[in-house]
């Protein structure tokens, strides 16, 4: 999922010190469990804004805030509060945000959030990176442990003189990702393959921005 | 003869570090070089090292060539894509460079600009292979150059890290890859060391022990503490304590000096690396206690 985190609120509020009225919109999906856009934390923010003498014309959780056209179908309902609405507040994450300026076309809309990471939830509201989203996944030449997001280096060969005792020069809180594979390919006797496979550069054309992709017509034709 | 000649010739050979300095004042670093002249085999010098902007390595490779004294330029993949590092290689190459140190290099965390960017698009074991590719007339991208590099390239290994097997795996990869030589990270345990050599003398290459001399036991206990890698044995510790504060450099030159001598006369390796690390100026005097002047 994709992890985000709140805005300081004194950037929030300059931000929009220039406007009256808000509507927000949350999401049921990855912010939720972030915390940073569900129910509750509309609702906070609802009371913050008021308490500032704003006013708050409504708000929603979107179902999926990144699907456009859904939410913009959730909004429908929504349009006389809308209408009466200076700025949209997006609690979700900048894909989300960028649903609500596709959505709004003259509305000024601001994130509540920063997204930092796609994460794996590990315990209640604790997140780590695995995977950055490279273009070309090589987890099958490396034990299922991402180096290119586990390692600070993205190295693709093996471990670098920094490490130590099993622990990441760039912090004692990493584990060296290299280690990390070298366990597991021992563990899944696979160490022979590790010792064998020198990686190529990484073609980083597959990860080129902005990335887009249709698996439409395939469907179309089923 | 050069660097590559007198180590495949068999020859106990050796090399030391010159650090470029941070801005346009090299005096002291011309001065450094003058010492060393005609008393090593060659020069590495250090590309942006600790992540800390200093000169970049090419420029002083090029003032040690004018010094008199054949540099290895070392160079590191955090600050350049592959294109930055292929064109750096071919301008060494121009400018009459000969040998070349692929490393990954010290993540810009360690430096003092944090919030730099770390590049990263290659890492060692394949800018050893990009360099092989340019001897061979080609570049990484597959392209055929007009003229070929013709480097001698070498990599590093740490032969204390713990744990020391996914090391030595790199270590192969990186001469499958090309690595004709190696510099060792800092070493103090020779009987260990030979269990290292042990394995290293099954491949073609040339290794070189890296020796970070010792100015106090406090600087041994910082390198124990804080540099990954690096084990100083307690012996020499109390040594440099034994020696008290006013003879504890003295300490540590007669230290490394008694190393490079017993690896020599044992034949444990091919040569040394000296790392005096702003001490450059003392190295002649190691060389001089260990019997190589
Ligand atoms: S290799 Fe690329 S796609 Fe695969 S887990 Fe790592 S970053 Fe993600
Ligand atoms: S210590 Fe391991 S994880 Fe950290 S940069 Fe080096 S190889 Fe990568």
């Amino acid at each position: 999922m994709i992890i985000t985190q709140k805005r300081e609120l004194s950037r929030l509020l300059e931000n929009v010190e220039n406007y009256r009225s808000f509507f927000l919109i949350g999401c049921s999906e990855c912010a939720t469990l972030c915390g940073t856009g569900g129910e509750e934390q509309v609702k906070e923010l609802t009371g913050v804004l008021r308490g500032k003498g704003k006013e708050v014309t409504g708000g929603i959780v979107a179902r999926t805030g990144c699907q456009v056209l859904g939410t913009k179908k959730e909004l429908k309902e929504h349009k006389e509060a809308l209408d009466k609405t200076e700025c949209i507040l997006v609690m979700s994450c900048g894909a989300g945000t960028q649903s609500a300026v596709e959505i709004f076309e003259d509305k000024a809309v601001y994130p509540t959030n920063d997204s930092l990471f796609l994460g794996n939830m590990t315990r209640f509201q604790m997140f780590d990176e695995r995977c950055s989203l490279c273009g070309e996944c090589i987890l099958d030449r490396t034990g299922g442990i991402c180096p290119v997001t586990n390692c600070p280096k993205g190295i693709l060969n093996g471990p670098c003189g920094g490490m130590q005792d099993g622990k990441c020069e760039v912090s004692p809180d990493i584990n060296c990702a290299w280690v990390r594979i070298y366990e597991r390919m021992k563990k899944i006797d696979r160490l022979d393959e590790m010792r064998e496979t020198v990686l190529d550069a990484k073609s980083w054309s597959k990860g080129q921005k902005p990335a887009a992709l249709s698996t439409r017509e395939k469907k179309e034709k089923k | 003869m050069s660097f590559r000649e007198t180590l495949e010739s068999g020859k106990f050979t050796v090399t030391a570090e010159v650090g470029p300095p941070k801005g346009t004042a090299i005096a002291d670093m011309i001065h450094h070089m003058e010492l060393l002249k005609g008393k090593i085999d060659a020069v590495n010098v250090t590309d942006n090292q600790s992540a800390v902007m200093r000169i970049c390595s090419l420029s002083v490779c090029k003032i040690a060539m004018e010094q008199g004294l054949e540099p290895i330029l070392q160079m590191t993949c955090r600050d350049r894509n592959r294109i930055g590092l292929q064109s750096d290689l071919l301008g060494a190459s121009v400018l009459g460079i000969k040998n070349v140190l692929c490393m990954t290099g010290d993540h810009v965390s360690a430096g003092d600009h944090k919030d730099a960017r770390p590049v990263y698009d290659l890492e060692s074991v394949q800018l050893l292979k990009t360099v092989d590719s340019l001897n061979n007339g080609r570049d990484l991208g597959g392209n055929e150059m007009k003229g070929a590099t013709a480097f001698f390239q070498g990599a590093v290994v740490t032969p204390e890290a713990n744990p020391l097997e996914p090391q030595l795996m790199k270590f192969e990869k990186k001469i499958r890859s090309g690595a004709r030589f190696f510099q060792t990270q800092a070493i103090y345990d020779i009987e260990k060391f030979r269990g290292f050599m042990e394995f290293a003398r099954k491949f073609p290459v040339k290794i070189l022990a890296g020796l970070v001399v010792l100015k106090s036991a406090g600087m041994a206990n910082f390198l124990n503490n804080y540099v990954p890698g690096i084990k100083v044995p307690r012996e020499f510790i109390d040594e440099l304590k034994e020696a008290g504060k006013e003879n504890a450099l003295d300490t540590g030159l007669s230290i490394t000096a008694r190393h490079i001598k017993q690896l020599k006369d044992e034949g444990v390796c091919d040569g040394v690396h000296i790392m005096a690390i702003g001490m450059e100026d003392k190295v002649p005097v190691i060389l001089e206690r260990a019997g190589l002047l």
